[in-house]
């Protein structure tokens, strides 16, 4: 039986994303000043905050493609 | 060393859709041949004005988090060995840190030219001599009419696998392959070495594990997903204590290339094994004629080549007109054999499970 496809997941992972986005776009000055700071603990900021974009995107792209139709073969 | 702004470009509307378009093509890539999105995010990012140095840790920190996608991606369909990505991470990793410093210090004695330079020699040199070799590897096995089958072992691979060193020999089960670490290490080493200059070291890493080791073009590029993951994870560490990273341009890269990557890694799934090969090839030379366009411009900044500001801009443009072709040639065969591998449906679609 096919499987539903995860219109949840790709809605609220894109709401996520979405609003990650939208607050590096609005605080972009305020972001970069402290992301390229070279004291105390600043330098992992960007470290820390690839992974956070990358979930909640990455949730997004999957369940885009599979909502599409496009997946892999597994057999 | 503290930042200036001046490294750091100020974003227009072009700029962001230039960057989520190639962060997609440059995801489909990587999702398909394990790496090498990188090697046309790097200068691409080099043509609008990021400094060098800038653009490998923004490359850096947007790969990290893309690769451990992929690979999760990847060992649903059972391509990655990941004690073998482990095991040549540890030793790439230390590369990537004394490749790292090496970069740092052409910065401080040569300066921005100097760095771009760097960078641009180290991709016409890699891409094609390793480029090269792919693609003749690629020619000889669809002369053979052999293309539907999996990798032959190279000549070196045979013999590195009949080399016994006790006390460190190591099984790599999804590989498949036997071998000294001995071997491992220093091409571990090389790989990391190469990623930290140019952001992409899939170019030494890949194809040392098909033609040195003997593990299959599949899981090779599979397993160089968790290479990249552990390289981009440390280097991005390297460069941000430099606060080198820029975090928008890094974002905006990951939001197109985690389209791209999803889709290549299904389209891993669809495609006859030495696509792989043709893949990396085409894109590899054509590169590497675009960044050896920009080595005179570099010169003449660094005062070693007097060239008229009119021919600067020339080799600029052809410079991006080619990286332009290298990605459009990438994205169009693998889309092209996904679309083909579908409609044949009759292709293999894993590895044959290691004994």
């Amino acid at each position: 039986m096919e499987r539903s496809k995860p219109y949840p997941q790709l809605i609220a992972s894109g709401i996520a994303s979405g609003i990650l986005y939208v607050l590096l776009y609005l605080y972009e000055r305020e972001v970069m000043e402290a992301f390229t700071r070279t004291d105390g603990w600043y330098p992992a900021l960007p470290v820390l905050a690839a992974p956070v974009f990358s979930f909640a995107h990455g949730v997004f792209t999957a369940s885009f493609w599979e909502v599409l139709g496009v997946k892999g073969r597994t057999k | 060393m503290d930042p200036s702004a001046s490294q750091f470009i100020d974003l227009q509307a072009g700029n962001v859709l230039a960057l989520l378009a190639i962060g997609f093509v440059g995801g489909l890539v990587s999702g398909f041949i394990g790496s090498g999105g990188a090697f046309v995010l790097t200068p691409a990012m080099m043509s609008m004005g990021v400094p060098g140095i800038v653009a490998v840790a923004t490359n850096l920190c947007h790969k990290f988090p893309k690769a451990l996608v992929g690979a999760y991606q990847r060992n649903k369909y059972g391509h990655v060995d990941v004690k073998l990505g482990l095991v040549m991470a540890a030793s790439a990793a230390v590369g990537v840190w004394v490749g790292a410093d090496i970069q740092h210090q052409i910065k401080e004695s040569f300066g921005e030219p100097g760095s771009n330079l760097y960078v641009s020699l180290a991709f016409v040199i890699v891409l094609t001599v390793v480029g090269g070799y792919v693609l003749h590897d690629a020619i000889a096995v669809y002369r053979s009419g052999r293309s539907d089958e999996q990798d032959r072992v190279s000549r070196l691979a045979r013999w590195v696998q009949s080399v016994e060193i006790p006390g460190t020999m190591m099984h790599f089960r999804t590989a498949n392959v036997r071998v000294s670490a001995l071997f491992t290490l220093p091409l571990g080493f090389a790989t990391g070495l190469l990623a930290s200059a140019i952001a992409v070291g899939g170019f030494i890493g890949v194809p040392g594990m098909m033609y040195v080791l003997g593990v299959t073009g599949l899981v090779a590029s599979a397993t160089e997903l968790v290479i990249a993951f552990v390289m981009g994870f440390g280097g991005t560490i390297k460069y941000a204590l430099h606060g080198l990273v820029d975090i928008r341009l890094a974002m905006i890269l990951l939001a197109g290339s985690l389209f791209g990557i999803q889709l290549g890694v299904i389209g891993t799934t669809y495609v006859r094994p030495f696509m792989i090969k043709v893949v990396m090839a085409a894109i590899m030379l054509i590169v590497a004629v675009s960044r050896g366009l920009a080595v005179p411009v570099y010169l003449t900044e660094l005062g070693s080549l007097d060239l008229a500001p009119r021919t600067m801009a020339q080799l600029h443009t052809a410079s991006f007109a080619f990286l332009v072709l290298a990605l459009c040639t990438g994205g169009i065969i693998i889309i092209a054999a996904m679309l083909r591998g579908h409609r044949l449906g009759a292709v293999p679609l894993k590895e044959p499970a290691p004994e």
